[in-house]
């Protein structure tokens, strides 16, 4: 017969405690607000436009995101070149950073840089814009990708690999043929968990981006915005959609079991 | 192994009431500087803790609205004071005014858009930024003394961004991505700006100047302790702190 030591229950109580907090805090979400209002708020202007901005910005710097994370995640999980160690902390470090800081330093970069006067000439105006948004979101969630990409390809036995080489495709055909396909869960955890950072990343937008009301209006902001003017239906209202969002994502995620 | 747990149950329990101040204070962004060092002479002179929560004035007011605890309410303009003392949030004989809250324009260093005046906001290609006229109070009064100027249909065209907190425009300033912007004056003596922006006064015919009152809410927890924070904060020796950041003191 198997005990239940005091220590195993600890672990089990504090487990319980901290989701049930966590359960709470959610609900109260959902029931503090008067529902009709939320359905108004829901098809305002307002609420209509930063979902719209949120969706199509957040498809788009998933997919730059997953186009970069790609490679970065393979290139880290089976190649070796010189400081290697240097470039996976540099990769991974925006995870740790505030976004605050994160956005401060894209300011800086975009702004007066040769690096922002190369993207202006290339008509790509970074600061302000609804493309500071997307390039914002990038910098915020290729780390998340880019990991959870490179212990996919951890957990793939190179052998298969090394047969698809024996047999007489080149390095680019067994990527695609072989590792592409193998890592297929992997890539759809890191899609939807960049979409979801995406969609949820606050302050770097709000410091590149400006959050300006109805034009770099992306869901965080809506409902920071609405905290400031002091429309509590309107930010309540945004909460509950940047969690339906979250949420889809998690359950998403828990169906494609994919460790990161 | 008991033992510890319940040891450690009995210090987090022990310990709670540390968590808490004796003195919840509300006050608009902008006023962090001198209320920073109002609150560290308060807490020594006491030998109280005071929290104080640093947002845009529309936020702030919301949070009293929301029924958030509050002690004391210092926000970026008088209007809320008055619109929470029309609610029944203030009391009405502790309001008093501190300080004049004066809009003015800053440039980045050297004015590379030569700024001379509010006119020069509305000139074609001049990048202007400014407070969300609905969030911080400097952005209501930055969009009304433009209107009064007859100048903001104008000026609209070139705003790039509307900010919702002050200090990002600031920011923006400094790092010379915006030409200019509408900001308390006071904002501009903090140090950190020092060397980085320029101000430029508002014709005074022209602009809007707003007084920064304070006043005990209602339902305050520690009604003593409140009153003596704001007859502190108005008292000579805060007004001279008031005046080290920059602000004017009313003239009464």
């Amino acid at each position: 017969m198997r005990q239940i030591t005091v220590f195993q229950l600890s672990c089990i109580g504090i487990s319980l405690f901290i989701t049930f907090l966590l359960v709470f805090a959610i609900a109260s979400l959902f029931l503090v607000p008067d529902l009709e209002d939320v359905w108004k708020n829901l098809w305002s202007d307002e609420m209509r436009f930063s979902l719209k901005l949120s969706m199509l910005t957040g498809i788009v710097s998933t997919l730059m995101v997953m186009v970069f994370a790609l490679p970065i995640g393979y290139a880290l999980s089976r190649f070796d070149f010189p400081f290697k160690g240097f470039v996976k902390t540099i990769l991974d470090l925006p995870v740790a950073f505030p976004e605050l800081v994160l956005g401060l330093c894209l300011l800086l970069l975009f702004g007066n840089t040769l690096v922002g006067e190369v993207f202006r000439r290339l008509s790509v105006d970074l600061v302000f814009t609804k493309q500071g948004i997307v390039a914002a979101q990038f910098f915020t969630a290729l780390p998340y990708a880019s990991r959870i990409l490179k212990s996919t390809f951890d957990y793939i036995n190179p052998r298969l690999e090394f047969v698809s080489r024996s047999l007489g495709y080149t390095q680019r055909e067994t990527f695609f043929n072989v590792s592409l396909p193998l890592a297929k869960n992997g890539i759809l955890a890191a899609t939807v968990i960049s979409f979801a950072r995406c969609i949820g990343t606050f302050g770097t937008v709000l410091i590149l981006a400006g959050g300006t009301y109805m034009k770099t209006e992306v869901l965080p902001m809506t409902l920071y915005l609405n905290i400031s003017y002091g429309n509590m239906g309107m930010a309540l209202t945004s909460g509950i959609v940047l969690t339906t969002v979250s949420f889809i994502a998690i359950f998403i995620f828990e169906k494609a079991e994919v460790g990161i | 192994m008991k033992r510890v747990w319940i040891m450690m149950m009995v210090v987090l329990i022990g310990t709670a009431p540390v968590w808490g101040a004796d003195l919840m204070v509300f006050s608009g962004a902008g006023l962090m500087k001198p209320m920073e060092a109002m609150r560290k002479n308060f807490e020594q002179q006491h030998s109280v803790t005071i929290d104080v929560h640093y947002g845009s004035s529309g936020e702030i007011f919301g949070m009293v609205a929301a029924g958030q605890p509050c002690d004391v309410l210092i926000p970026g303009a008088e209007k809320y004071t008055q619109d929470a003392l029309k609610n029944g949030w203030v009391e009405k004989e502790t309001i008093r005014k501190l300080v004049l809250h004066l809009p003015a324009i800053a440039v980045p260093k050297g004015n590379p858009a030569k700024i001379k005046g509010l006119d020069d906001l509305a000139r074609e290609g001049v990048r202007v930024s400014i407070g969300d006229p609905k969030a911080p109070a400097i952005g209501r009064v930055s969009k009304k003394l433009l209107t009064k100027a007859q100048l903001w249909d104008r000026v609209q065209p070139n705003i790039r961004v509307y900010a919702p907190t002050v200090n990002q425009l600031l920011i923006y300033v400094a790092l010379n991505q915006v030409d200019a912007t509408i900001i308390w004056k006071d904002l501009t003596s903090w140090a950190e700006a020092k060397g980085k922006i320029e101000v430029i006064d508002i014709d005074p015919g022209r602009n809007i100047i707003k007084t920064i009152p304070t006043a005990v809410c209602t339902r305050t927890q520690n009604r003593a302790l409140a009153l003596q924070f704001n007859d502190y904060v108005a008292s000579a020796e805060g007004l001279s702190i008031w005046k080290e950041w920059g602000f004017e003191p009313c003239a009464k």
